[in-house]
């Protein structure tokens, strides 16, 4: 195949795109609109994640240790689980320390007065991010804690966990499941600007058609048509999302700041937001396509 | 060699178009294709580019048998012969250079050849200094010496033409078909279906008459 065939292909279908900026502009904004929606939601999807990796107030385990553990092996049982799946931190709670706090958490100096001897064994604290494994794989985890010798008992709530988890489950899945629809509604729109293109143009297909065009050779800028305008829906779909995340940051951070905290949304990636202009193409490619391979079979039968 | 044997070519629903056609058509000729409208001219010069397929028959091309040519051979079939319409068939957005280049894009000719070429073909038929010009701007017979370049700038082994002057005045009509007896002199197989009687008397050439789908040749083709 010949270059400059397809360089021509390539203006031919700049020059068809140009000659009708209008129709081209509402093609490529109703294309980057079908685009930005299911990639806002998965922005947004994973902007929730982000947010709920960092709860861990509410992902805690403790494990209650032995009186008589020593130092060594819970200094090694420590160790063990800061490198496992998902753990953020581990604190290590003396018997005084947890006596302190129970002292001044609860205002229950009189009673421990009475007892006369510190009653609360010494804990390591495990900070983990909810997300990061399934909640069998951690369940399954806080078990094998649990039957450490220097462990007398784990204390865990990850029923919210899995509860959490399911909901993002289903999320993802209707994400995915929407996006699955726009993508073939973006096929759709494509594949109908390419067919009133096939009309105004169908002279000149048949022309090219009785001086021994081949189908490759018709079909080409009809292709490069449908490839332009995904690669810049893909384009506008990205700033899209950018600017919208921009514009809710200033609410985001005023939410945050009510919750004593901060959290800052993230966008695409590059990899991302190229992949997107990536799937962009190749959906205009492939509507572009569809809908000239089904003129074509008529011209060629 | 054009070859026709029994081709019968009918529409379902309709009567028989062509009957039992029998032709053979040596190399290099150049005749005429005559017969009142309705007659089945178009017809047969569309079985020929093989934008009909025949009903019943064997059409041999050169020695392709068009009857049997697969659809994905039917485009490197058409870059053998060059046509010429009653209406020209031009592309009107395009210059006359890119109406003529267009039969060597298609062929696949390389971007150095496409434009010498051109510029050949369209001195051939008077319109070298028309390169630029859009076909709206030039008289009914400039456009269809465009058409006339556009089908031999790749040089085929075979020109049809369907009433290529039709439309034109007798001065003009002369110069175009002036100008498809100087390809046959230089070995194209011409075949140009008309209903001009005064063409048909003034060229002299041997006559294929078409009269409701029968041919009547003479002997040498039969």
């Amino acid at each position: 195949m010949n270059l400059h065939l397809r360089l021509d292909a390539l203006r031919n279908a700049r020059d068809t795109l140009l000659q009708q900026p209008l129709a081209t502009l509402l093609t490529v904004l109703a294309l980057a609109i079908v685009l930005a929606l299911p990639v806002g939601l998965f922005t947004a999807l994973n902007n929730l994640q982000l947010l709920l990796g960092q709860w861990r107030d509410q992902a805690q385990i403790s494990l209650y240790l032995h009186n008589d553990a020593s130092a060594a092996d819970v200094a090694k049982l420590r160790a063990r689980i800061e490198h496992s799946t998902g753990v953020v931190a581990v604190h290590y709670i003396s018997r005084a320390q947890a006596l302190a706090d129970f002292e001044h958490s609860a205002g229950m100096q009189a009673a421990v007065d009475v007892l006369g001897e510190n009653p609360l064994p010494a804990s390591l604290v495990v900070e983990i991010n909810p997300l990061a494994q399934s909640s069998a794989d951690l369940d399954a985890q806080v078990q094998s804690w649990a039957k450490e010798p220097v462990v007398a008992s784990a204390q865990s709530d990850l029923h919210w966990v899995a509860r959490l988890q399911a909901i993002l489950a289903l999320g993802t899945r209707a994400v995915w499941i929407l996006a699955l629809l726009l993508a073939l509604g973006a096929v759709l729109v494509m594949g109908n600007t390419i067919r009133l293109h096939i009309a105004q143009r169908r002279d000149e297909i048949d022309i090219a058609s009785l001086v021994g065009a081949t189908r490759s050779f018709i079909r080409r800028p009809f292709l490069y048509q449908g490839l332009i305008q995904g690669l810049l829906a893909g384009a506008l779909a990205w700033a899209v999302v950018a600017v919208a995340i921009l514009s809710l940051q200033g609410p985001v951070d005023r939410l945050a700041a009510l919750y004593g905290t901060h959290f800052t949304l993230v966008g695409l990636r590059p990899e991302q937001g190229l992949a997107l202009i990536a799937i962009s193409a190749f959906l205009g490619w492939l509507g572009s396509r569809i809908a000239v391979g089904r003129h074509l079979d008529h011209t060629f039968s | 060699m054009i070859e026709f044997i029994n081709v019968t070519k009918h529409y379902p629903g309709r009567r028989h178009v062509l009957r039992e056609i029998n032709l053979r058509l040596p190399k290099g000729e150049m005749v005429l294709l005559t017969g009142p409208s309705g007659a089945g001219k178009s017809t047969l010069l569309k079985l020929l580019t093989r934008l009909e397929d025949v009903s019943h028959g064997t059409l041999m091309v050169g020695g392709v048998d068009l009857a049997t040519l697969k659809r994905r051979h039917i485009p490197a079939y058409r870059r053998r012969v060059g046509v010429v319409f009653q209406d020209h068939k031009l592309l009107m957005d395009r210059d006359v250079y890119n109406n003529v280049a267009l039969t060597l894009k298609v062929a696949g000719v390389p971007a150095r050849q496409i434009e010498s070429r051109v510029r050949a073909a369209l001195e051939k038929v008077g319109l070298g200094d028309r390169l630029r010009e859009l076909p709206a701007t030039l008289s009914g017979g400039e456009q269809q010496r465009v058409g006339i370049a556009r089908a031999i700038v790749h040089t085929p082994e075979i020109l049809l033409a369907d009433e290529p002057t039709g439309n034109l005045d007798p001065a003009l009509s002369d110069e175009i078909l002036d100008l498809f007896r100087d390809f046959h002199r230089h070995g194209t197989t011409v075949l140009v279906a008309t209903h001009d009687a005064r063409q048909i008397a003034r060229l002299g050439l041997p006559a294929l008459h078409l009269e409701q789908g029968r041919l009547h040749a003479p002997k040498e083709f039969s």
